[in-house]
């Protein structure tokens, strides 16, 4: 019973019916309100982008221009002094590979085992499965300050500090990670599982083959989270290495954050070339982490 | 249903394997990369019978390019020593130097505020360096008093200066010309300084809000000039002796209640300043007046400003100006092939030659008077380095184990409370005071 | 498929099939169970909990991180009960959380019903709204803390500009250090939240929608009846991982005021680090981190709980 009118099903909710007067008045206001819905909508994606705007900005501004009054959020003069300065100034080369090594590898590792804890958690029942959830729980409630000084003496003790594995191995598993995905398992239909059990299929089966796919979404997203929290992350790749050169990127620019004076052009455009793998990940995965996994394998 | 798998089987089979592979050759490539660094700390030998030393410091910004040429000049001096300087941000510093040393995995040299030392020293972190004074050769004789007082803690001597520079006052001349006042006669005194504020402090639009102030005083976050004015009446937080509190004195509060009362009601600088952002006040031509460091120059100068610099007003009683002291110091368990290494860095960075590569380079102060006619690339070692402000230089809270302490939790809360209007100085100081007492007993 | 059943899932029972015999497929599933769970949980236990158990025996010392621990047993805990610098740390860890959690969870779900329709500029804004999460929070809020800047700021002189005077600068004002980093911790975790909230919407079957238009039913009865339900899973999810983090919050804070002014904006976490890394006292400090998350525990379980009686699963 659609019209030729009939919006697209991304829409959501509204479909437009067949045309009489009434109707039509009804259309006017719905395409008016969708205009002040994406003006609104836009006005808040500028709030929201602000800073980062700055921060786009201020990289390209010369440092005199930086600390000024009047204030403007438009460059005055152009410069890319701070962009070639950065390289100078601290091995941001070597900084970025330390970071993406570290940050790469904690993601795919985690996302592994966070999935397979997961799994384990929402599908397979089990003894003490109370008890391996609320220990998860309590888990993610430690604050991480609390552990960072018995955690670095330990590592110290294998001496694996001042290591790139030593900054890996703690961060293999995530109680975050693991919480997440339960939850996300938890809402997945069972009805695939169930049939492909019935049909003899091995767990390990059923996991890889039925409810990863499934799972896309989730794990892109969780992907995302592993990436950029272990890529921003200031404090303990900080802790755990001694020398600059193995230490990551956020380490590499608080240098620029001197007790008494702050180089902004440098920090930002330092903090512009380290946002770019970050966001280049989340430009590439978007479309399809919000896409959703109700129409798949249920018909 | 088998069908629609099918593909999406092959894909998931790639990924995992993907990932699998990805995972393994992530943790090869760390192990590799792991292999390159080595582990620091190690004084041992550089295989031709060399001792490295690592040396952690907070001088980033302009001022570390400076230091890393003095290094520079010591190794490539001699062959027995070779010093590597790890840079990082005070606080980065402060963090880690303790996990560091407790896990062994720590420098060989460890700098940092002098006013910070005696809180790590009572810890039992630094190791004594008295006889590094004592010895003739290292020519401390020449270095000034009040540096290498700085780092003592309970009659022993931790450490030996790295910096040392007064606080001197810099003026906008073009700000007093523009307010009628002489650009070449700033303040000597609190009451010239007091009287110029009702011109200094500008507010056109009468809004309620300046657009220019008199002055740019911190309140956390900064150099402790404010403490330090306390100096002026005869008051201050802590005695001389480290033993009794002072902040409740009569002679603190009439200082205290002179400062806020301008501040606060005449409006003479902003409230809620940290250091850095009466800095880019006074960069920016909204204050007057700043009193801060050497470090600014460079600043202030590639903002094209037109400034003059003077030693702070005196108070009534005392013209006593604040210093800031950098010191290096050593682990404590240091063994003494180490330590010696150590002590002929030290020798060097204190000596003529290093002194002057260092003032040049980073506008400090030379540590040493004789070598002020020397340095010759900046003016302003010479102006801080100055004998008539050096014999008033005095550092606030020296060998003050709670120093640190006493300025975070106890001043400048309180300060801040007394600028925002939360009690008067009258009710909150003396009350701060007993507190001050209770960190010091402890 | 129920979608109006209410009842926690239950674990459906699992028909054996006629060939396996002699174990039983409950042992088996045991087994399967712990394997899959247990190579994350031997780095759970050796790096998390290890450490953790260490951290509870410090908080029984008075260990400073040089000398050697001694044993004080509950001392410390004596101590931060008549600390008023703990309390004060309690009450504004509290009062963070009780704004900023329920700000940003709501926010997120208005922004994902916002962007759940195709409008122009739909991929921009949801771009915008999220990559505050992936930007590094530490560098960020020194972006704010100069926006903010009472003297040379951009919104100080743009509100300047529409009359609107700021003299002290909100990051220093008491009364207003609070809402910035307030405002600063909703603004980096809502597009996160949102987007679990997307996930969410988009996979509520459009025929639902239909059905209930068909009745005759307005948009907001169709929010509250057929929407909220079906997120349920996602609401218990975003609300736990809200609580959570609020309770824990300290990044913006430490960049942005430090805790000040005179600790108005300390939070347990800062309070924490204070203790542990500046005063040096980190028997004491894990002493405070582990009240911080028994209270942690006991209102996420609670919350927990009652959310999950709720939830939908199919």
């Amino acid at each position: 019973m659609t019209s030729t009118l009939d919006r697209s099903t991304t829409d959501g909710i509204r479909t437009a019916r067949d045309l009489g007067a009434l109707d039509r008045r009804r259309l006017t206001l719905y395409r008016a309100s969708k205009w002040a819905l994406a003006i609104v909508a836009i006005l808040i994606a500028l709030l929201m982008l602000l800073p980062i705007v700055w921060l786009v900005f201020t990289a390209f501004k010369p440092e005199s221009d930086i600390v000024t009054y009047p204030p403007t959020l438009w460059p005055r003069e152009f410069t890319l002094e701070h962009f070639v300065d950065v390289w100078e100034r601290i091995p941001f080369a070597q900084l970025y590979v330390n970071t993406i090594i570290f940050a790469g590898g904690v993601t795919i590792i985690s996302l592994l085992l966070d999935s397979m804890a997961a799994y384990a958690l929402a599908r397979l029942p089990f003894r003490g499965r109370g008890v391996v959830m609320v220990l998860i729980l309590i888990l993610l409630m430690l604050p991480f300050q609390v552990t960072l000084i018995p955690l670095y003496d330990m590592l110290n003790g294998f001496g694996l500090t001042n290591t790139l594995p030593g900054m890996i191995i703690p961060r293999m598993t995530n109680a975050f990670g693991i919480f997440f995905l339960t939850q996300f398992f938890l809402s997945l239909p069972r009805d695939l599982e169930e049939a492909a059990r019935v049909d003899g299929a091995s767990e390990w089966r059923i996991y890889r083959q039925i409810v990863m796919p499934l799972a896309k979404p989730a794990l892109l997203t969780l992907g995302l989270f592993h990436f950029q929290y272990n890529w921003n992350d200031l404090l303990w790749p900080l802790v755990m290495s001694s020398s600059l050169e193995s230490s990551t990127l956020p380490a590499g620019l608080a240098l620029f954050m001197g007790q008494h004076v702050v180089e902004y052009g440098l920090l930002m455009a330092g903090s512009l070339l380290a946002l770019l793998p970050v966001v280049v990940f989340f430009l590439l995965i978007q479309r399809s982490f919000v896409a959703g996994i109700a129409t798949t394998g249920l018909k | 249903m088998e069908t629609q798998h099918a593909p999406r089987r092959r894909l998931t089979r790639g990924i995992r394997i993907a990932t699998a592979g990805a995972g393994i050759l992530a943790l090869a490539l760390t192990g590799c990369a792991g292999q390159g660094t080595s582990s620091n700390g190690d004084n041992g030998d550089g295989g031709d019978g060399k001792i490295t030393l690592t040396f952690w410091n907070g001088f980033t910004g302009p001022d570390g390019p400076a230091l890393e040429k003095v290094i520079e000049d010591f190794n490539a001096s001699q062959d027995d020593v070779e010093v590597k300087a790890e840079i990082m941000p005070w606080d980065t510093l402060y963090q880690k130097v303790l996990t560091a040393v407790a896990g062994n995995d720590g420098p060989d040299i460890i700098a940092m505020s002098a006013a910070r030392m005696p809180q790590f020293a009572k810890q039992g972190m630094f190791l004594p360096v008295d006889d590094y004074y004592e010895d003739a050769g290292n020519d401390s004789a020449a270095l000034a008093e009040a540096a290498i007082n700085a780092s003592v803690f309970d009659g022993v001597n931790y450490g030996v200066p790295v910096n040392y520079t007064p606080m001197m006052m810099y003026y906008n001349k073009d700000l007093f010309e523009a307010a009628g006042l002489d650009p070449e006669a700033p303040p000597t005194t609190w009451d010239e300084f007091a009287a110029m504020v009702p011109k200094l402090t500008v507010d056109e639009n009468g809004d309620g809000k300046p657009e220019q102030y008199a002055t740019a005083l911190g309140d956390h976050e900064t150099v402790p000039v404010f403490p330090a004015l306390l100096w002026g009446t005869g008051g201050g937080v802590v005695s001389d002796d480290g033993t009794t509190s002072m902040l409740g004195d009569d002679a603190s509060l009439e200082a205290l209640n002179f400062w806020v009362d301008l501040v606060k009601n005449q409006k003479a600088s902003p409230i809620g300043l940290s250091g850095a952002d009466a800095d880019k006040l006074f960069l920016t031509g909204k204050a007057a007046t700043e009193i801060v460091g050497p470090w600014m120059t460079t600043g202030f100068e590639d903002a094209g400003l037109n400034f003059g610099i003077a030693p702070p007003p005196e108070g009534p009683t005392s013209d006593a100006v604040l210093a800031d002291v950098v010191s290096m110091g050593l682990p404590a368990g240091t063994d003494d092939a180490t330590k010696e290494a150590a002590y002929s860095f030290f020798a060097y960075w204190n000596s003529a030659e290093g002194q002057t590569t260092w003032a040049d380079g980073s506008g400090f102060p030379p540590n040493r008077a004789d070598v002020a006619d020397k340095v010759t690339a900046s003016p302003y070692p010479a102006i801080f380095g100055d004998a008539a402000v050096a014999s008033r230089a005095k550092i606030l809270l020296a060998g003050v184990a709670a120093g640190g302490t006493i300025s975070e939790t106890i001043f400048w809360p309180s300060l801040q409370k007394a600028l925002n209007g939360d009690g008067t100085v009258d009710s909150i100081f003396p009350a701060a005071s007993e507190q001050v007492q209770a960190e010091l007993d402890k | 498929m129920t979608v109006t059943d209410l009842a926690p899932s239950a674990t459906p029972t699992a028909l054996s099939s006629p060939r396996r015999r002699g174990r039983g497929p409950a042992s088996r599933r045991q087994l399967t169970a712990w394997l899959f769970l247990t190579p994350a949980l031997i780095v759970l236990v050796a790096f998390t909990l290890y450490p953790m158990a260490q951290a509870v025996y410090l908080s029984l010392t008075n260990y400073n991180l040089i000398a050697a621990a001694e044993w004080i047993g509950l001392d410390n805990y004596i101590e931060l009960a008549g600390d008023p610098a703990f309390w004060n740390a309690f009450w504004n860890t509290v009062l963070y959380a009780i704004v900023v959690a329920p700000v940003t969870v709501v926010l997120a779900l208005v922004f994902a019903v916002m962007l759940n329709q195709a409008f122009f500029g739909r991929t921009f804004v949801r771009t915008a709204i999220f990559l505050p999460f992936i930007v590094s929070l530490g560098i960020i809020a020194i972006a704010w803390s100069f926006l903010l800047d009472p003297n040379i700021g951009l919104l100080s002189y743009w509100f300047g500009q529409l009359g609107i005077v700021t003299e002290q600068g909100w990051l220093s004002d008491p009364r207003f250090a609070m809402p910035a980093v307030m405002m600063v911790g909703v603004w980096k975790f809502v597009g996160f939240y949102m987007v679990i909230y997307l996930a969410g919407l988009q996979s509520i079957p459009a025929e639902l929608y239909e059905a209930a238009k068909i009745d005759g039913t307005t948009a907001w009865q169709r929010f509250r009846n057929v929407t909220l339900p079906l997120l349920s899973n996602q609401t218990l999810l975003v609300s736990v991982l809200a609580l959570i983090a609020t309770l824990q919050a300290f990044d913006q804070i430490y960049v942005m005021t430090r805790g000040g002014p005179y600790f108005k904006t300390e939070t347990l976490v800062m309070l924490i680090y204070r203790e542990g890394f500046q005063e040096l006292r980190f028997g004491y400090a894990s002493a405070i981190s582990f009240v911080l998350l028994l209270f942690v525990f006991a209102l996420s379980m609670v919350q927990y709980g009652w959310l999950r009686r709720r939830a939908v699963t199919y």
